[in-house]
């Protein structure tokens, strides 16, 4: 029998058990699966996030492993952090740049051994990965479609594990092991709260969903979508590729990448490490200055912000918000944005968010104040807690 | 200045040049006439490159390679002092003659054809139209040998350097003070093929087929490709002078290398070059096959730029510099046959002192575009297109008892030959080259005394430039000006800080014209490395 390349959206390994829980039937498309967007509903899940325990179908997530003698060079050849300073079992969030220091992608290394990485990230970089090897002893494998993959986040995602039988107490945050033969988890998400991501293979897919779900009626499980994930990273002040910045591969216009540093990650650069893809371009950056500034910000008022143009002193438009929400938790209206340099940076008093609000078919402008914020919007000691407290 | 021999050598150097060619040579010697020290390092044991004699049978010396001087830059040879008494060197001003299987052949003399009577061609006229067209348009591109080309890196609103904008301007300038007319004739030819260009005005004969040779002599690239109307513009416009050099074009080499040697540079034969090392992103020195190493501010390589690349080490390059550099177009297609004759050839229906001249086989542009073909399947063309010369007719200093040597070189021969480059596959392709020459001159086979045969990879091995190609990589629209040899390398510099690109493979190109070594060594200074 021919094999045949399926034609629309596929299922993930997960989709049997997703199907007959999702109430609200609204899918989106995640890398070519059939991904939720909202299981049930928006509020549930966002609460279900920070008050108990969610379940994420992470499996769209493009997967690569790269393995071989020069591995760590490859890595390291590859992202802005110096990959010689993470241990063994550990997870790191990494950023690679092209030539001319702007962000190709962001994502999730996981440091088998020196010789053993896989990277997790949106954008598919399979090419990327093999020219950037090339020269080197390492094969590169696109794993995306061979591991399954769930985020379990939320304050009794710990305890949840505990009931499954399901040992984590020692694992620090960005920690990873394999704790039973061909089960691995890291200590990771994308919430900024407690939680944990588990990685198995496809045939076991439905059989750690059931073990899961079974656990978790004690402890408020939900299924969730990417909507109420959303809400969290942005209260979280993660960045998401697509949103916040335009993965520059794909952006067809000229001047549309960003950099690292524009982007407030220069921390996650390390220029002693030898070279790396964009070096030269960053170094330049680093001492004439970003051309933007992506900030975090807090906006007056509470209808949710996303897209409005931001102005100083009313009048000059310097900048727009790239992911807005009223953020649930800590009752903020809050949003990242992005500023033109050096607005954002040395000038961050008298800016204003411009917000249309659609009152019953009338259309209401207004101008609210927009002040910088250093710190994430949400912040809790039990996400970094080891061992974790059953919350 | 004399040579300090009798000195220690400095341990360290201001500049090391990898490649004794004459681009690596030139740049030695524009270093060392700015008071640095530089040491040039050969692999091969003689400098040259591809301007190199070769004694093929004693006393009777071939060019190996190389062995006609079109195109070398009136500025590199000023500064250089070439041609003075301190770095000798004659050319000899030779005609071209294409020449034809019936004996009708065409002499081409300070650009316009004439016939063997003496008389002039009747396509004369219309050939001087397109020759003075093409040649004034090629004045355009020519004004940029000597400088760096431009940077679009940041797109054009970030040229800040005022300089490159300023030459940006000038062509553009230039190419509005030609006419409407003239402009719009430029810009419709620039992309379009040679081939159909000529044969709008030309009937397909032995004048349009030298043409139609010229435009892809060392290419890649049949007449009838698009962009060759390009290449033979490029080849005009850096001088399209056609010069034997005295003492064979092992004097071109000897010349450069006494430009540098004069200027204080110290030359090592025998020194191949293993690795450039780079510490903290800049290149600080060499070691050599032995183990050797030696310092210096800045290193210059005369070689391609993958190899270029690979001497440094991969990892010092971003992904899409070596992506550009892997898939850099460099597929050698030009062979070299030499040949030691008893006495001179005697071509049917050429007269008197014509065989002097370069001699043109390509009796029409379709002849041309025909031998092109087999490259394309890595096969050897059976009817190649050859341009060759009879240097010892023009100086005797080459040559002893009466013997002549006939160096010819032969398009479109594959660098990736099917079945491989062996004994019995160059000796093929002398058959050819014996046989093809036979159609103009019968009497050539009884006259062979010694023949030696060079492939594309030969010459490769020979030199170093990739592919054994003739410009060290194709002279394509896609891999000049900015776009050479890739975009964002085409600055002369090379990655780490100090390490610089100085060969035909950096702007502005190939033939023996110096002017990249030299442009190579100006970045050098203006950067302000060996300080």
């Amino acid at each position: 029998m021919s094999k045949h390349v399926p034609i629309g959206l596929i299922e993930t390994p997960f989709h049997p058990r997703l199907e007959p829980l999702s109430r609200a039937k609204k899918w989106m498309n995640w890398a070519g699966y059939i991904s939720a967007g909202v299981m049930d509903t928006l509020e549930f899940e966002y609460f279900a996030i920070r008050n108990q325990t969610t379940l994420f179908d992470i499996s769209p997530m493009h997967k690569y492993r790269i393995k071989g003698k020069d591995a760590l060079l490859v890595v390291n050849r590859l992202v802005t952090r110096d990959i010689g300073k993470i241990r063994d079992g550990r997870v790191s969030y990494v950023l690679w740049c092209d030539e001319d220091g702007n962000l190709i992608d962001d994502g999730t290394l996981f440091r088998y051994s020196a010789q053993d990485f896989r990277l997790c990230c949106q954008e598919s970089m399979l090419t990327w990965l093999i020219d950037t090897a090339w020269g080197f002893e390492v094969t590169i494998k696109d794993e995306s479609h061979n591991v399954a993959a769930l985020s379990l986040q939320g304050p009794t995602s710990y305890s949840l594990l505990s009931d499954a039988g399901i040992s984590v107490g020692d694992m620090k945050p960005f920690d990873w092991c394999e704790v039973e033969p061909g089960l691995w988890i890291s200590r990771t998400g994308f919430t900024g709260d407690l939680g944990y991501e588990l990685w198995t293979s496809n045939d076991q897919a439905l059989a750690l969903w059931d073990r899961l779900w079974g656990a978790g009626h004690h402890w408020g499980l939900r299924a969730i979508g990417f909507e109420a994930l959303n809400i969290c990273r942005i209260e979280a002040g993660f960045m998401a590729a697509g949103f916040d910045f335009q993965p520059v591969h794909h952006a067809v216009r000229l001047g549309r990448g960003r950099s690292p540093i524009a982007l407030g990650a220069s921390k996650m650069i390390d220029f002693k490490k030898g070279h790396f893809n964009g070096r030269r371009a960053l170094l330049t950056e680093a001492q004439t200055g970003p051309s933007h500034h992506l900030r975090k910000i807090d906006i007056g008022g509470f209808k949710p912000a996303d897209g409005a143009l931001i102005y100083y002193k009313k009048k000059h438009e310097v900048g727009h918000v790239t992911s807005g929400v009223w953020s649930p938790t800590t009752k903020r209206n809050i949003a990242l944005a992005e500023f033109k340099a050096p607005y954002g940076d040395t000038i961050k008093n008298d800016l204003w968010a411009e917000i249309y609000i659609n009152k019953e078919g009338q259309w209401d402008k207004r101008l609210v104040r927009v002040e910088i914020e250093n710190k994430p919007f949400f912040q809790n000691a039990r996400s970094r807690a080891t061992p974790p407290k059953p919350f | 200045m004399q040579a300090k021999e009798n000195m220690m050598p400095p341990k360290t150097y201001d500049a090391i040049v990898i490649g004794a060619g004459h681009n690596g040579l030139a740049a030695a010697a524009t270093l060392a006439r700015k008071g640095h020290a530089v040491l040039v390092l050969e692999a091969q044991s003689s400098i040259g490159g591809m301007a190199k004699n070769v004694e093929l049978m004693k006393g009777v010396f071939a060019p190996e390679i190389a062995h006609l001087l079109y195109n070398i830059n009136p500025t590199v040879a000023r500064e250089l002092g070439l041609g003075t008494i301190f770095a000798p060197l004659d050319l000899i001003s030779l005609a071209t003659v294409s020449l034809s299987p019936s004996g009708d052949h065409v002499l081409i003399k300070d650009g316009t054809p004439q016939d063997m009577a003496g008389k002039s061609h009747p396509e004369a006229a219309k050939y001087t139209e397109i020759y003075q067209r093409l040649t004034k348009f090629a004045g355009l591109l020519g004004q940029m040998s000597t400088k760096t080309p431009p940077s679009l890196a940041g797109g054009i609103k970030d040229i800040t350097d005022l300089a490159q904008a300023a030459g940006l301007t000038k062509i553009g300038l230039n190419l509005k003070l030609m006419g409407k007319k003239d402009m719009r004739e430029f810009l419709r030819v620039l992309l379009s093929n040679i081939y159909d260009h000529l044969l709008d005005d030309l009937t397909d004969s032995p004048l349009s087929g030298a043409l139609a040779a010229d435009a892809v002599r060392g290419a890649y690239a049949g007449p009838r490709a698009p962009g060759t109307v390009f290449t033979l513009m490029y080849r005009l416009g850096n001088g399209a002078m056609v010069t034997l050099p005295k003492g064979g074009m092992g004097a071109v080499a000897d010349a450069f290398g006494k430009a540098a040697s004069n200027s204080g540079v110290t030359i090592r034969t025998d020194a191949k070059v293993a690795k450039v090392m780079v510490t903290d992103d800049r290149a600080t020195g060499v070691q050599l096959g032995s183990g050797e190493v030696i310092m210096a501010k800045a290193v210059l390589s005369n070689l391609g730029p993958k190899s270029t690349m690979m001497l440094a080490g991969v990892e010092h390059y971003d992904v899409e510099a070596t992506r550009r550099l892997r898939h850099h177009r460099a597929k050698g297609t030009t062979a070299k046959v030499n040949l030691v004759l008893s006495e001179v050839p005697e071509f049917t229906g050429l007269k008197g002192d014509l065989t002097h001249a370069r001699l043109i086989i390509a009796p029409s542009a379709t002849y041309v575009e025909r031998a092109f073909n087999p490259v394309k399947y890595g096969e050897l063309p059976q009817d190649p297109v050859i341009e060759a010369v009879i240097p010892t007719l023009s100086d005797a200093s080459i040559t002893t008892d009466g013997k002549h040597i006939l160096s010819a070189i032969l398009s479109f021969v594959p660098y990736n030959l099917k079945g491989g480059w062996s004994d019995a596959a160059r000796q093929e392709l002398r058959e050819i080259a014996i046989k093809t020459l036979e159609t103009y001159a019968p009497n050539i086979r009884a006259l062979i005394l010694e023949a030696q045969v060079l492939s594309p990879a030969d010459i490769e091995t020979l030199t170093g430039a990739p592919g054994g190609h003739w410009h060290h990589g194709e002279m394509g629209i896609d891999q000049v000006l900015t776009n050479r040899p890739a975009n964002q390398l085409a600055h002369y510099h090379f990655g780490p800080a100090g390490y610089y690109l100085c060969g035909a493979t950096a702007h502005p190109g190939g033939d023996v014209m110096g002017a990249a070594g030299r442009n190579a060594a100006m970045q050098v200074i203006k950067d302000g490395v060996l300080k």
